[in-house]
């Protein structure tokens, strides 16, 4: 409940955070906690039983800051946490980072399976923007 | 200069080649290795420690530079549902533990069932204890909130023997779209302890072998939906034989169990973060000292810690904790009674009080520097047959500083 308290502080002039995924990803939405499973890790496989990939950008890059609080609504440290005990224990894999979001967009645009996030989507038919529900 | 000095100078002279080089591999390799399938991460630490009043890190007190951690981790996915990860790791904490390179964990991870809700993986071959709040990442510097970890939980003289184990062990995890996130863990094993280990345990007249026999151990961990708070329970259960030496040993053979409970939480805020673990743990020794000697006795411990993030490169720690090596003798009286007087009272708990900063430098870069007000010796090696001629202060302090670099 307590993570909810910083939405109020999210800028009304800001662009929006667009989820990206790869085209031959089939769902065209999918709900907020799945979003979260999927960037927290314990979601690893689309419906139709493909493998995710998951990027990002480096954990200070503003963007990545603004899409972890507005659209997981995980303060970014906790997601460095939580990537860092799978990448350091041997539990599992954490995201790929992509140092800008040009090659962020580049990266899910090339790689089934991918999804990411970007703030201005120019080519719509390279990549697939997913609606994210409630 | 003093000889001390130029030994630790010397010592970190001697390291900074591995160390760059773990920069350097970082660089090159760090553009390569962090595809889909083939990730490559490393980490490098050095750090100076000064403890006052105890053989926690040397005999002879004063400045060491016996604070290393060096690691280099690959994880590589076979298939969709098999996945090769391993990780080999230099340590060097002094009488803290036993220092050199080490597989820190090598293992087959299946992933079993998938699907948006839940996962269920097996882990084979030497898996890490994630089963505590800061077990699988405790070798990690930047991971853990100090350098030196509560000694009441996470007893360095216990390191090898808890960090994790060569055998299976399951991991499922369920999400709930009302109820939050659930994770079950299973894991069994043994660890193999060397000779030093064994000292750091039983004391230099330890002549013979000590075998991890048995482990068993699971947890539960709760985060409800869209919360800050998370809560966890981990049950051991554990196993040891002690095989005296032919001649000259001073112990006899005996069985040695170890019986955990942990109870932790967790609060993360946007920058006030909380948590804490409570210990129980059971002892009972059958042997050792004299055919028919049996001990069973408990030991207790608490921690609460607070972290506090001015910015995101500033944080500064508090945590205060408490340990009673036998929950019906607090005070250490009777452990000094039955000694007749060769075991000081305090050795009979340990408290330590702690206060701390970190800030990063850069994203990967980070300087950690605490200070520990510590009150008993009850968490000194070795455990069994303690050394109250070196460590005849109930009142010591440390103070470690500690660069990291991460990749």
């Amino acid at each position: 409940m307590c993570l909810l308290t910083f939405l109020g502080t999210v800028s009304f002039t800001a662009k929006a955070v667009d989820v990206i995924v790869h085209s031959t990803v089939s769902e065209s939405n999918i709900t907020k906690s799945q979003l979260r499973r999927i960037y927290t890790m314990r979601q690893t496989q689309w419906s139709n039983g493909h493998h995710i990939i998951v990027f990002v950008l480096p954990k200070q890059h503003p963007l990545h800051q603004r899409f972890s609080k507005e659209r997981l609504q995980i303060f970014p440290y906790q997601l460095e946490r939580i990537w860092n005990k799978l990448t350091y224990s041997g539990l599992g894999v954490a995201p790929v980072v992509k140092s800008t979001p040009e090659a962020l967009i580049n990266a899910v645009m090339k790689t089934p399976g991918a999804i990411g996030y970007t703030e201005t989507v120019v080519d719509k038919g390279a990549v697939n923007v997913i609606k994210i529900k409630e | 200069m003093s000889s001390r000095l130029k030994n630790n100078l010397h010592r970190i002279k001697m390291r900074m080649p591995v160390l760059l080089s773990m920069v350097f591999a970082s660089l090159t390799i760090g553009g390569y290795c962090q595809g889909k399938d083939l990730q490559v991460h490393g980490f490098a630490a050095q750090g100076i420690i000064n403890v006052n009043g105890s053989n926690y890190v040397n005999d002879d007190g004063g400045l060491s530079a016996e604070l290393t951690e060096i690691g280099l981790n690959a994880s590589y996915i076979l298939t969709p549902a098999l996945r090769l990860a391993g990780q080999m790791v230099y340590l060097d904490g002094g009488n803290r533990y036993d220092d050199g390179v080490r597989v820190d964990y090598a293992l087959l991870d299946w992933s079993a069932y998938n699907d948006e809700n839940w996962q269920v993986n097996l882990y084979l071959g030497r898996y890490k204890n994630y089963h505590w709040l800061y077990s699988s990442t405790r070798d990690i510097p930047f991971a853990r909130p100090s350098v030196v970890l509560p000694q009441s939980v996470y007893f360095d003289g216990f390191r090898d023997i808890s960090v994790g184990a060569d055998g299976g062990a399951l991991k499922i995890s369920h999400s709930s779209d009302t109820l939050g996130d659930f994770d079950f863990n299973m894991s069994t094993g043994s660890s193999s302890i060397s000779k030093e280990q064994t000292q750091i345990i039983l004391g230099k007249l330890a002549l013979g072998k000590m075998k991890h026999t048995y482990d068993l151990q699971t947890s539960l961990y709760w985060q409800p939906l869209l919360s800050s708070w998370s809560f966890g329970l981990t049950l051991l259960d554990g196993v040891f034989e002690y095989q005296a030496a032919e001649q000259k040993d001073k112990f006899i053979d005996a069985d040695i169990t170890l019986q955990l409970v942990i109870a932790n939480m967790l609060y993360e805020g946007e920058r006030w973060e909380f948590s804490g673990e409570l210990l129980q743990m059971r002892s009972i020794f059958d042997g050792l000292y004299f055919e028919n000697f049996r001990q069973d006795s408990i030991s207790q411990g608490l921690y609460v810690q607070s972290r506090y993030k001015v910015n995101t490169d500033f944080r500064l720690l508090a945590r205060y904790e408490r340990f009673y090596a036998n929950k019906d003798d607090k005070n250490g009286h009777f452990l000094e009674e039955t000694s007749q007087g060769l075991t000081p009272r305090y050795f009979g708990y340990q408290h330590d009080a702690t206060f701390g900063f970190s800030y990063d430098f850069a994203e990967n870069l980070r300087l950690q520097f605490e200070y520990h007000y510590i009150e008993g010796t009850a968490r000194l090696t070795p455990v069994v047959l303690p050394n109250p001629a070196i460590n005849d202060n109930e009142n010591w302090q440390l103070w470690a500083m500690h660069l990291m670099y991460w990749f």
